[in-house]
């Protein structure tokens, strides 16, 4: 695979790669020498030569310092377990990086390596991707370098009916990644939109494999534009678009944007498996922006026109009919018509 | 043959007074049958790693001096159906402009994929569990499916 990056092994060991950039690090600022790095590493000095200099061709900073040793001076905003892992606290969600320089997509990469017995947790990222796919056959603009698209992979104890609840849980932590690295507030459109100022930042495409009462696997897919110029912007998109750098004014580390977001993610897993969707629900409404107002949601011909008051356990959207009447809509796009009242 | 073909076919056939058509080539096998509908074989999920239970061995055909008079003229059929493990919305080709996963009379090999049900944005894609013919699509693209609606009738291979 001649654009893979980087991965991390298998098991949770660190790459070689990995452990030179963990010792740089114990020691902010300071220097650590060929010897130390071999005898720590147990490799020769050719072999930690070897792989600074596989460091710098990945954008790593490092310093010879005469007789010395090396100093790491600045890394890279690449999205590689290297960086990912360094400071990623986290119980399943990315314990396994998988990163490419540019891929077709993540997803057919993550869904692609599930089928072949990937773990839980494991996380396919890429710099760019040719094919970004959105929902039936839709394209998801994908630019080198600017942006973060990464697939994780679950295999939830659920069964399939429940599945969809994970297509909140999922936007709910893309929110609160946004809160974390950004002054923005951001706003959810049913189900899984998220919008900054009423455009869009984020897409989120998940893929399930299941059986009749059994999830095999669920691939999120998460495209989020996070440092991308007005230009990078193709002319046809159906809603508008932005991202977090148009809308906030200032680049945001797509490095701190993915722990972020990987943490949100592990952390809202983890108390969804325990708690269920009870909470994943109360905090996409507090994200909601069409709580309490007159929605239309347009389902091909179809149009419902109501007062939006929910989402019940399968997600679907509750619509208070002008006649009293709460219907549940499961499937549509929602245009705010006004405020209530 | 595709759906067009069959559907002259079919056109064809009810303008006469055949109750049954038969015609069977290398890659297909096409059977109409007119009246009474025929009878499916629920497909039920079997319990982990069990495999799949066995459609009823057809019965041998009552002649038609021994059918009770108000009997109808069922044959069985050796069809299971697929059905839908979620809510959603029945897609039956990746994307609006692609040609559609399966076709009627289609023999598709185990794994692959037979349609997308979509439910809040979450895509799933049916596969077939094992390798059979679709005798019948039971919903049209891009309408609602209930959890355990139908979606193909199958024959098991």
């Amino acid at each position: 695979m001649k654009d893979l990056f980087s991965q991390s092994p298998d098991g949770g060991t660190q790459t070689l790669d990995q452990q030179i950039l963990a010792l740089f690090r114990a020691k902010p600022g300071g220097v650590v020498s060929g010897e130390e790095l071999s005898g720590v590493l147990q490799v020769s000095r050719t072999a930690v030569w070897k792989h600074i200099k596989g460091l710098k061709a990945l954008g790593y900073r490092i310093e010879a310092v005469p007789s010395q040793g090396y100093r790491l001076v600045a890394a890279p905003d690449l999205l590689i377990p290297e960086e990912i892992a360094a400071a990623l606290v986290t119980r399943r969600i990315g314990r396994r990086v998988i990163s490419f320089r540019e891929t077709d997509s993540t997803n057919e990469v993550a869904f692609r390596l599930a089928e072949e017995g990937a773990e839980e947790g494991t996380v396919v990222v890429a710099e760019a991707q040719r094919r970004g796919k959105g929902r039936l056959g839709r394209r998801w603009e994908s630019p080198t370098g600017v942006n973060l698209y990464c697939s994780v992979i679950l295999r939830p104890p659920l069964l399939p009916v429940k599945a969809p609840q994970l297509t909140f849980l999922s936007a709910v932590a893309v929110a609160r990644a946004i809160t974390a690295t950004t002054p923005l507030h951001p706003f959810i459109k049913w189900p899984n939109d998220l919008l900054i100022n009423g455009r869009k930042v984020a897409g989120l495409l998940n893929e399930m494999s299941s059986e009749t009462e059994k999830v095999n696997f669920i691939i999120l897919g998460i495209g989020v534009n996070i440092n991308m110029r007005r230009d990078q912007f193709p002319a046809d998109l159906r809603h508008p678009a932005t991202s977090l750098f148009l809308e906030g004014g200032e680049e945001v580390s797509r490095l701190a944007f993915a722990r972020a977001l990987l943490e949100a993610l592990d952390a809202l897993y983890d108390a969804y498996l325990v708690d269920g969707y009870g909470p994943v629900r109360k905090e996409w409404l507090a994200l909601s922006n069409v709580l309490g107002k007159r929605v239309r949601v347009t389902f091909q011909e179809s149009e419902t026109v109501g007062v939006a008051e929910g989402i019940d356990e399968d997600g679907a959207l509750l619509l208070q009919l002008a006649d009293g009447r709460v219907e549940r809509v499961l499937a549509g796009d929602v245009t705010i018509l006004q405020a209530k009242g | 043959m595709d759906v067009k073909d069959i559907r002259s076919l079919i056109k064809m056939i009810t303008e006469t007074d055949i109750s049954e058509f038969e015609m069977e080539s290398a890659e297909e096998k096409i059977r109409i049958k007119r009246g009474s509908q025929p009878e499916i074989i629920h497909y039920q999920a079997p319990p982990p790693m069990a495999g799949f239970p066995h459609a009823a061995p057809p019965q041998p055909s009552a002649a038609p001096a021994e059918r009770a008079p108000e009997a109808p003229a069922v044959a069985p059929e050796k069809g299971k159906a697929i059905t839908s493990p979620i809510v959603g919305t029945f897609y039956r080709s990746p994307a609006p402009d692609a040609p559609p996963y399966v076709e009627v009379g289609q023999v598709v090999e185990k794994g692959q994929v037979l349609c997308i049900v979509e439910a809040m944005k979450l895509m799933n894609e049916i596969e077939a569990e094992f390798r059979c013919k679709i005798l019948r699509i039971c919903k049209e693209n891009a309408h609602p499916v209930e959890y355990g609606d139908e979606l193909f009738i199958v024959e098991s291979l």
